[in-house]
């Protein structure tokens, strides 16, 4: 806040007397997305529309939706990584379609309707503590994970985290999208409820368990905050699935009821276009989309890592079917059946 | 005067136009509701398919429907144009089970669905979208509760599909319209060959060839040439009354012309001066006739030749007082008591033509001045009528028979006597201008004494 | 006097030589418009023959040349017989009498002594035919040099008759110069010509009435 102050009163210094008389244009933007890691790329926006004057809230997910649909005014844009919710609500017809060349030139896979866009691309990873590695072959794949949960039962009880698919939208989304890959899922659900799993909030309560050492191994953390994570917590080992590895990504669309939406389309264009790429791809760990960025964090560089085995979450109408309240019923009927189902 | 009045092609372009602008509005109105009609069965069935496949996944349990919502049926619903998406399970009390149209489906579409399948297009929020409803018995062990489905979507698909299909036949239809319009050029030229053919067969005909026309030509040309021919018929008529007229005034012209020769001939034998001072009175005489004779030759010529716009507005009092003021003045009149009775103070207006007008009178007064002896008196004048004015000329010489007076316009009749220097042309003359005008000659014997003759004239209306 | 006579038919031009010359007259003869023209530009004619229809243009366009002058030269127009507009244009033109082919010499000799004989008058201000003589100047008539003692209108009256010497006086002319354009009994004008026709009786002059028309001086021919 006091930078960007700061940022307004070196720009009224050196702009002419003209813009000094306008004032700046809000523009309000809720998102379920780190401030902290997305600080580069709203510095930049800042930087490049000295005339909009940013106002960034960081949330959970379920708080961006509600304020998505009951706060008024609206939101200008509308950021969240609970990607069903987003395409329910853009279904429901709470977003207008963008129309700017970034918008226009976006790849086809990550966008739905022109009205909301996948902007990042986050492997979704298995992390575990180096120690582990002292008594068994650490987990490269979803099966590994499965084979050493039984095979080490008795030293990992207890010592397991992941999502709760009830209490997040995320775990619930990415535990829904492993079960329509793989049918063994189930069992690995099985293995974990028998290992006593713990079930977190957020990728980040699950990182500072395996920090402190009450976890030895989290299952289906957010690749992008877990890999910065362990930039400066060397006891953590990040490993993304050789089998398959889900990539989940934010959505991003400007609400329908906007108060601002020219700042609101500037603002979602920045994010597509290349500049904001480029610092997604170098400044943060939530790697670029678009294929001709370079720098440490783009999905070319995933894919040269991981191969082919990518499976992003698709952006299409096939969501809906996650937040359908039935089908969600039937999940966690199954869930909760399935995680007992090794007690003794 | 022939005034070019647009080409035919013009013509039958404008009429084909007007055709295709109605003919075509039909049918673009048509290709317009087919092709909606097209997309919204081609999309319809998207719709049904949703349908089916979340009816496949509808299990019961504990009475009541448990549904894990194939996501495949979503994507059949959204289509490649990514549509949003409504769906609804209810209930046999009409609840939504799942869904998220909100209660959006009234009872009477539920009502409606429960015998067949049914496709609507309705607002919901603000938006038309397309919704399609199928009722459901159930399978399973305990409910006998039928379920609905109400699935539906968007309507961009269906609009882009159908203005794709209209603009396509939009082009076929141009295109033929195009093709129809070359073609009708084609048919213009070959129509019109007919036409060429009758001009070229005028074109190389000699200027007095009357003949009548031979040509084959089509059915709708006949009346054209018919009509022609009717017209070359006229002008053959015409050319024959000329020349008997022509002959006619050459014989006329021949008598004087002989006697000349014979009276001149004669005195050129003799070696009397008394001789020749009697042939050369004679030739003087004679000469006189035959130059007035001529000249109302000219005039009779003239009046059948002259145009029928050179009518004006004449005051026919002023006329007739200048042109009798004009006869006073010359020799011909100088032993005969020529006037004027009192005109009427206001003017009398006529449609005429002044110098036919005057060469009537002329006629009139040359006519008595000829058939009257010298010192009789002869006397013109203006009489008004309700709408008529009547111009008339008395004398007190000796008039004519009664058996002659119905003959005495004819031409070349002279009231049975040969010997003064009339041609009997005068009254024909005056009957000639006055037919032009539309006025009535009449001629009468005036009890006692003379002649009357009178021309009623029908008079303009005053002017307010 | 000097006539000029335009006429391009020969025939017709020697008839009409035949007939002006011997009244103590010089005639020159021209066929053509041009020729006319030349003679016209250094040479004063008393009066002018002109025949309208000449190979090389029409008379009317002498006619009207020589008025644009200023030349008062009197013109006696010849027109063919059914040439009426082209008269009423003569005259317009300024034309002073006109004739139709065919004329009788008698009537061309009768027109051409009028015409000359008002020239002759215009020249030295005062009418004359024949005998009668009136002065506008001093508003005296004479008749064979003596003075006639004549009341205001019948003065008057003898004027107009002399303005129209040899030709028809229009009545409503005569009638206007006399009582002014009041309403007049039909005998009025009547009155006054009776007395005159007295005073003029055996001067070899008389007045004709034309009935309706208006009245004539002429020579008496008895």
């Amino acid at each position: 806040m006091l930078r960007r102050w700061l940022a307004c009163l070196l720009l009224a210094g050196l702009a002419p007397p003209v813009a000094v008389a306008q004032s700046p244009m809000p523009l309000v933007v809720e998102a379920a997305l780190d401030r902290q890691v997305v600080a580069p790329l709203l510095a930049a926006f800042e930087r490049t529309h000295p005339d909009i004057a940013l106002v960034y809230h960081d949330r959970s997910t379920l708080e961006v939706d509600r304020r998505a649909r009951e706060v008024r005014p609206a939101p200008d844009v509308v950021i969240s990584s609970a990607m069903p919710w987003q395409l329910a609500r853009v279904n429901e017809g709470l977003a207008q379609p963008l129309h700017s060349d970034e918008a226009h030139d976006w790849p086809a896979w990550a966008k739905w309707r022109n009205e909301v866009f996948g902007f990042t691309f986050e492997p979704i990873v298995t992390v575990y503590r180096l120690d582990l590695a002292r008594y068994m072959i650490p987990p490269t794949t979803h099966a590994d994970l499965q084979t050493i949960l039984t095979s080490h039962q008795d030293r990992l009880r207890g010592r397991v985290t992941t999502y709760s698919p009830g209490r997040s939208g995320v775990g619930y989304t990415l535990f829904q999208q492993d079960a329509r890959y793989s049918p063994r899922f189930w069992d690995l659900v099985a293995a974990m409820g028998a290992a006593e799993v713990s079930l977190e909030d957020n990728t980040q309560a699950m990182l500072d368990g395996l920090s402190e050492g009450r976890y030895w191994v989290g299952y289906n953390l957010l690749g992008s905050y877990a890999m910065h994570w362990a930039q400066n917590h060397p006891e953590l080992i990040v490993q993304v699935p050789q089998d398959y590895a889900l990539v989940m990504m934010r959505m991003a669309f400007v609400h329908r009821d906007a108060p601002h939406p020219a700042a609101a389309k500037a603002f979602v264009s920045f994010l597509l276009g290349v500049e904001g790429q480029r610092i997604l791809a170098g400044s943060t760990p939530l790697f670029s989309v678009l294929p001709e960025v370079i720098g440490p964090y783009t999905a070319q560089r995933l894919r040269d890592q991981v191969g082919e085995r990518l499976y992003p979450i698709p952006i299409n109408a096939s969501l809906l079917a996650f937040v359908d309240p039935l089908r969600r019923d039937a999940f966690m009927a199954r869930w909760n059946r399935e995680i007992s189902i090794l007690d003794p | 005067m022939i005034v070019v009045d647009g080409t035919l092609k013009r013509r039958l372009a404008a009429w084909l136009l007007a055709t295709v602008g109605v003919l075509g509005a039909f049918l673009l109105l048509e290709a317009y509701t087919s092709a909606q009609r097209a997309a919204d069965r081609a999309y319809d069935s998207q719709l049904e398919a949703a349908g089916l496949t979340i009816a496949e996944a509808i299990q019961w349990q504990d009475g009541r429907p448990i549904v894990e919502m194939p996501a495949a049926a979503f994507q059949i619903l959204a289509t490649d144009q990514q549509e949003r998406v409504f769906y609804a399970i209810l209930d046999a009390a009409g609840r939504e089970v799942t869904g998220n149209l909100d209660g959006a489906v009234k009872p009477a579409w539920q009502r409606a669905a429960q015998t067949e399948p049914v496709w609507m297009t309705v607002r919901h929020r603000g938006t038309p979208i397309r919704l399609h409803g199928r009722e459901l018995t159930s399978a399973g062990w305990e409910s006998l509760d039928p379920v609905q489905i109400w699935v539906g979507h968007t309507l961009s698909g269906r609009e882009a599909l159908a203005s794709d299909l209209f603009v396509r036949a939009l082009t076929r239809f141009l295109a033929m319209v195009l093709l129809a319009g070359l073609l009708m050029l084609l048919a213009i030229r070959t129509a019109l060959g007919p036409v060429r053919r009758l001009r070229q067969l005028l074109r190389q005909r000699d200027a007095d060839d009357v003949r009548p026309l031979h040509a084959r030509v089509p059915g709708e040309l006949y009346d054209m040439a018919d009509t022609l021919n009717a017209l070359l018929a006229r002008q053959r008529e015409g050319r024959d009354a000329l020349l008997r007229f022509t002959a006619d005034a050459s014989h006329q012209l021949k008598t004087p012309l002989a006697g000349l020769q014979s009276t001149s001939e004669l005195a050129l034998q003799s070696e009397c001066p008394a001789d020749w001072r009697h042939a050369l009175e004679t030739v003087h005489d004679s000469a006189a006739r035959t130059s007035r004779l001529a000249g109302q030759l000219l005039s009779l010529a003239r009046l059948r030749h002259a145009d029928e716009d050179s009518l004006a507005t004449v005051d026919l009092a002023a006329l007739l007082r200048d042109t009798v003021m004009e006869w006073a003045e010359r020799d011909v009149a100088q032993h005969h008591d020529l006037g004027l009775a009192p005109l009427p103070e206001a003017p009398l207006r006529i449609q005429g033509e002044p110098w036919s007008l005057r060469e009537m009178i002329g006629n009139l007064i040359d006519n008595a001045l000829r058939y009257t002896p010298p010192g009789s008196e002869i006397t013109l004048g203006l009489e008004r009528q309700a709408d008529t004015v009547t111009l008339g000329i008395e004398d007190d010489g000796p008039g004519v028979g009664d058996s002659l007076l119905d003959r005495l316009h004819r031409p070349f009749e002279r009231a049975g006597r040969q010997d003064t220097q009339g041609s009997g042309l005068g009254l024909a003359i005056v009957e000639s201008i006055a037919r032009r005008h539309d006025a009535v000659l009449s001629v009468r014997n005036v009890p006692g004494h003379g002649l009357w003759v009178g021309i009623r004239f029908p008079l303009l209306p005053e002017e307010a | 006097m000097r006539l000029l006579i335009v006429e391009d038919d020969p025939l017709i031009a020697r008839s009409l030589v035949k007939a002006l010359g011997p009244l103590g007259n010089t005639v020159e003869t021209f066929s053509r418009l041009a020729e006319a023209c030349a003679a016209l530009a250094h040479s004063r004619f008393d009066l002018i023959v002109l025949d309208l229809g000449l190979p090389d243009g029409n008379g009317l366009a002498l006619l009207g040349e020589l008025r644009e002058r200023g030349d008062a030269t009197p013109v006696l127009i010849l027109t063919a017989r059914d040439g009426i507009e082209e008269r009423v244009r003569g005259l317009d033109l300024g034309a002073d009498d006109y004739l139709a082919k065919p004329f009788s010499v008698a009537e061309l000799e009768a027109r051409v002594r009028a015409l000359l004989r008002r020239s002759q008058q215009r020249t030295d201000n005062r009418l004359q035919f024949g005998p009668l003589c009136f002065d506008p100047a001093s508003g005296t008539a004479t008749l064979h040099g003596e003075t006639l003692a004549l009341p205001r209108r019948e003065l008057g009256l003898l004027e107009g008759l002399l303005l129209h010497g040899g030709r028809i006086a229009p009545r409503e002319m005569l009638e206007t110069r006399l009582f002014g354009f009041g309403e007049v009994g039909p005998n009025a004008l009547e009155v006054y010509i009776s007395r005159l026709r007295k005073r003029l009786q055996g001067s070899g002059l008389r007045i004709r009435t034309l009935r309706g028309l208006g009245y004539r001086l002429e020579d008496d021919p008895a």
